[in-house]
């Protein structure tokens, strides 16, 4: 896959999630209210630095922060539509990183973490770009991507490997049967510690192995197929939907650059 | 690519592989909690261990004046799961960020010194407005309420251990 398809393929897909998770935020707005769920003059205590605390009291202030929320929709299909931008994407890192100080740092844990990784990836190649080396940008902002991307699964793949109750299968069902969508029901085959062993060894073996997608681009796209079933069932189970699509924006940097051969 | 280059590759996640066995001073700080989605550590459910539990009762007050409780409730985040949740879920990230918010006052009230109040953690006050919706939307009409935040351990078939971290004073329902 040539850089310039996988770039403009994460621009398309990164828009997906972005859009997603806007849309879900601006579904969340009573909880942001001040007798909401999460309100800010509860939280505001957590910064700090008293001059921060009175900037952010007006950033987080709610017609400010649905204003907010507005402009990255509009920021985001414009990217999709057109392209990124040097703006466009300072516009949604800022952004990004303000509804995450909104929710304590994280709302959603990993894929707030993920699509950070994106957003600067996309940062370093517009800055690249705007001084005259926009190619070279593209590919130190996929690489980036790509790298951080491969380096969660197989940290995810290791830390688990270590881990006896992980090794047995134990920890798979445990995990399950706290999810939000229930403890899983009796009759289901993971609730057979043989099966639940074998499931559990095939997605630490298969997560440690991730590094092998630069192999080339076959084998990007074999990892990448997976890892797309993989956090299906994610979703599936555990209901982290955003997981889903800020892992999959990513899939065309590593296939991109698994193209270019580096094994 | 040339071999330089590779062997970088192999080097940096080698390198990768010795943070997972060599313990470093945790380093932590305001700044650094609101700022962590800079240093992820992609360990995601790693260990089972002990997991923060929130359990809330209603308390009312009979007619000589004398303290009726309610049943210990577990406030946990259970959802319908539904195939468009993989567009649109607000609602069941919303009870994962509060789940989330559970870990933290546990490891706030972890991390007080000898004698710290609770109370004056952000997140105690942020748990008590969540645990304050949460029993306002179930008992519609309660007056007051107590929580408890448990630490419990689960097994493959049900909670092998459980332990008080912290028990609230009667709350008045908002």
């Amino acid at each position: 896959m040539p850089l310039n398809a996988a770039a403009r393929g994460l621009e398309v897909l990164f828009g997906l999630s972005l859009l997603l998770q806007t849309l879900e935020y601006l579904r969340m707005d009573r909880a942001m209210a001040a007798d909401g769920l999460w309100p800010w003059y509860l939280q505001r205590r957590d910064v700090p630095n008293r001059y921060a605390r009175a900037l952010l009291d007006r950033v987080f202030a709610r017609p400010a922060l649905h204003a907010q929320l507005l402009l990255r929709l509009v920021a985001v299909v414009l990217m999709v539509l057109q392209g990124s931008s040097l703006a466009l994407v300072l516009f949604l890192f800022i952004s990004h990183v303000l509804v995450l100080l909104r929710w304590r740092g994280a709302f959603n844990g990993g894929s707030d973490f993920m699509t950070l990784i994106v957003l600067t990836g996309l940062l370093i190649a517009q800055c690249m770009g705007h001084v005259g080396k926009p190619e070279l940008g593209w590919r130190a902002g996929l690489w980036y991507i790509s790298l951080q991307t491969v380096t969660s699964y197989f940290m995810s793949g290791w830390v688990k490997l270590l881990q006896p109750q992980w090794r047995s299968g134990e920890a798979l069902v445990v995990f399950l049967n706290g999810a939000i969508y229930g403890p899983l029901p009796t009759g289901h085959p993971l609730v057979r510690p043989l099966l639940a062993r074998a499931a559990a060894w095939a997605f630490i073996v298969w997560e440690c192995c991730f590094p092998l997608a630069f192999i080339g681009p076959f084998s990007a796209l074999f990892f990448c197929a997976t890892a797309a079933v993989f956090h299906f069932l994610v979703f599936w189970f555990f209901g982290l939907n955003r997981f889903f699509w800020a892992w999959v924006a990513t899939f065309p940097a590593i296939v991109g650059c698994a193209s270019q051969g580096l094994l | 690519m040339d071999g330089m280059a590779q062997w970088l590759f192999l080097a940096y996640f080698v390198l990768m592989l010795a943070t997972l066995m060599w313990k470093t001073p945790v380093i932590s700080g305001p700044w650094l909690f609101l700022l962590r989605a800079f240093f992820p550590n992609w360990k995601f459910f790693h260990a089972v261990g002990y997991a923060p539990r929130l359990y809330a009762r209603t308390v009312a007050h009979g007619s000589n004046g004398q303290r009726i409780w309610g049943n210990w409730t577990l406030l946990y985040p259970r959802r319908t799961r539904h195939w468009w949740h993989l567009f649109h879920n607000p609602d069941t990230n919303l009870g994962l960020a509060q789940q989330n918010l559970a870990h933290h006052l546990g490891a706030d009230i972890n991390a007080l010194p000898e004698g710290g109040d609770p109370g004056s953690l952000v997140t105690y006050g942020m748990v008590c407005n969540v645990v304050a919706h949460s029993m306002q939307a179930r008992f519609p009409g309660c007056s007051h309420f107590q929580f408890e935040l448990r630490m419990e351990l689960d097994g493959p078939q049900h909670t092998v251990d459980a332990q008080t971290m912290l028990t609230s004073p009667v709350l008045p329902c908002p």
